[in-house]
């Protein structure tokens, strides 16, 4: 067993060749390999990290941003129940006032026509009236109606009592005329006696003018400027319009 | 053919060429095959190495032998383990592939020689107060040899030695008594025996590139450590006692 000197430095030189070549082929270049697979492993993760806490913020804010609209929707959907029930309450408000202004409009509508037709009622029959009682007069007793309502006209002014009489004469102290107004025209002879009986009962002196009036219910009037007497189907028109306006009353409530 | 003959003790007796002083004998031969081998291969596979999440089946065994090296080292040095990784890896795969291609016949490991092993160990004894110099500077290291105190100076001298020609004599002694081993129970038992003891003799192998590494690797840590840990030790203060 023995050292062979030139084989011992050879080998040492060797060896530190063999130290130099590894080095530069395998540690240098395996190391850096790993280390740069290390360090991009490192960075993946830390991407992968970075990428999670994104996504974890980003998660919580769209969580946020659902949650706010979710309040947001709610808050809206019950404004818009508020306003739909303020609008409905509106609504109704407006289609009962509409509903109540068309009831009374047409109820004054009803009214009116109502008092129309009963104005026409009373209108026509008076002149049915007028006419059927002159008829009747004529047929059953032989009497013209207007000589009859002179006649009467007549009997009340003889049959005035002084008191009457005196207002009468009071309102033509300063003068003035008598007015016989009717619905018809008096004959000649009638107005002579009338003439007549006014002057003796009321006032010797005093002017009587006859007025025709168009109004058929008139009957007859004696004024003066202060006084008057009358007489006039307008009470047996009255009682007949107030029976027709409850008839049509009645019937409505019925109908009703 | 037998390449080392059972007499010749050693691959240094096998001279393939010789001219005056300069001889080219068996191990020299044999060392070249396997600086050749590491760095051919090393170049092959470190030619396209890739940095990314997939890689080869070279680069990745490749990457396995560094990768443990390089944590066993750090292990030990726990810190600059980097500065001695590719001295202490050399040595490692060095003796490693010389050991494991003995199973190919007529192949001599070159570690079954004195004078390789020699070699190798002086690079140790070399090694170490280079590092431990470089480390902590020449006075402080050569303090270390008179710590505890100066009587040690000898025992410290002679540990430097003893522990060199330990390196040396034990993996030479372990590979060259195995080929021998080998040699003999090929003329004993030829059949199946020697098999046994191949597949014994890389395990053998395997275990004397390890501790000759790690050995190596100790002994620097301790020159390079030492000191720092009788620098950092905490002095015990004495408490004032209350009477």
């Amino acid at each position: 067993m023995h050292i062979d000197w030139f084989v011992f430095f050879c080998q040492i030189v060797n060896l530190l060749l063999l130290l130099f070549l590894l080095k530069k082929f395998l540690y240098g270049r395996i190391i850096g390999a790993m280390d740069a697979r290390e360090a991009r492993i490192a960075s993946t993760f830390a991407d992968a990290e970075k990428s999670r806490e994104a996504a974890r913020e980003s998660a919580e804010r769209y969580e946020k941003r659902l949650r706010d609209l979710d309040a947001h929707v709610d808050a809206a959907m019950n404004r818009a129940r508020d306003d739909a029930e303020a609008h409905r309450k509106e609504l109704m408000d407006k289609a009962r006032e509409e509903v109540d202004g068309l009831q009374a409009r047409w109820v004054e509508t009803l009214k009116s026509e109502r008092d129309a037709f009963l104005a026409d009622l009373r209108r026509l029959a008076g002149t049915q009236i007028y006419s059927i009682t002159r008829r009747v007069l004529r047929d059953l007793a032989d009497v013209e109606l207007e000589q009859r309502i002179v006649e009467i006209l007549m009997e009340r002014i003889q049959t005035m009592d002084e008191e009457e009489r005196g207002k009468f004469r009071a309102s033509l102290a300063d003068g003035g005329t008598i007015t016989v107004q009717s619905a018809f025209d008096i004959p000649d002879v009638e107005r002579q006696k009338l003439d007549d009986v006014i002057h003796r009962c009321i006032n010797g002196e005093t002017q009587v003018v006859f007025e025709k009036s168009d109004n058929v219910m008139t009957g007859y009037e004696l004024k003066t400027d202060g006084h008057k007497i009358a007489w006039s189907i307008k009470d047996y028109l009255d009682s007949l319009e107030e029976r027709f306006y409850h008839a049509l009353y009645e019937e409505a409530q019925e109908k009703r | 053919m037998e390449v080392v003959a059972i007499d010749q003790i050693s691959p240094d007796q096998v001279i393939l060429f010789a001219w005056g002083f300069v001889t080219i004998n068996a191990t020299l031969a044999y060392t070249w095959l396997i600086m050749g081998l590491l760095v051919v291969g090393s170049i092959a596979i470190t030619g396209n190495l890739s940095s990314e999440r997939t890689m080869s089946r070279w680069q990745n065994m490749l990457e396995v032998i560094v990768g443990t090296i390089r944590s066993e080292i750090h292990d030990i040095a726990h810190e600059g383990s980097d500065t001695y990784f590719p001295f202490i890896a050399t040595l490692f795969l060095f003796i490693l592939f010389s050991n494991v291609f003995t199973f190919i016949p007529g192949y001599v490991a070159p570690t079954s020689s004195l004078t390789t092993t020699a070699a190798l160990a002086i690079l140790v004894f070399i090694a170490v107060p280079m590092y431990g110099i470089a480390k902590n500077g020449i006075l402080e290291y050569l303090k270390e040899y008179f710590r505890p105190t100066f009587i040690f100076f000898p025992f410290h001298v002679m540990g430097e030695f003893s522990r060199t020609l330990a390196l040396a004599v034990r993996l030479f002694g372990n590979l060259m008594s195995h080929e021998k081993v080998i040699a003999i129970l090929l003329a004993v038992t030829p059949l199946f025996f020697p098999v046994v003891m191949q597949v014994l003799g890389l395990l053998i192998g395997l275990i004397q590139a390890y501790i000759f590494a790690i050995l190596a690797m100790v002994y620097i840590a301790s020159a390079t450590q030492t000191h720092e840990e009788t620098e950092h030790k905490p002095k015990k203060e004495t408490e004032p006692v209350k009477i």
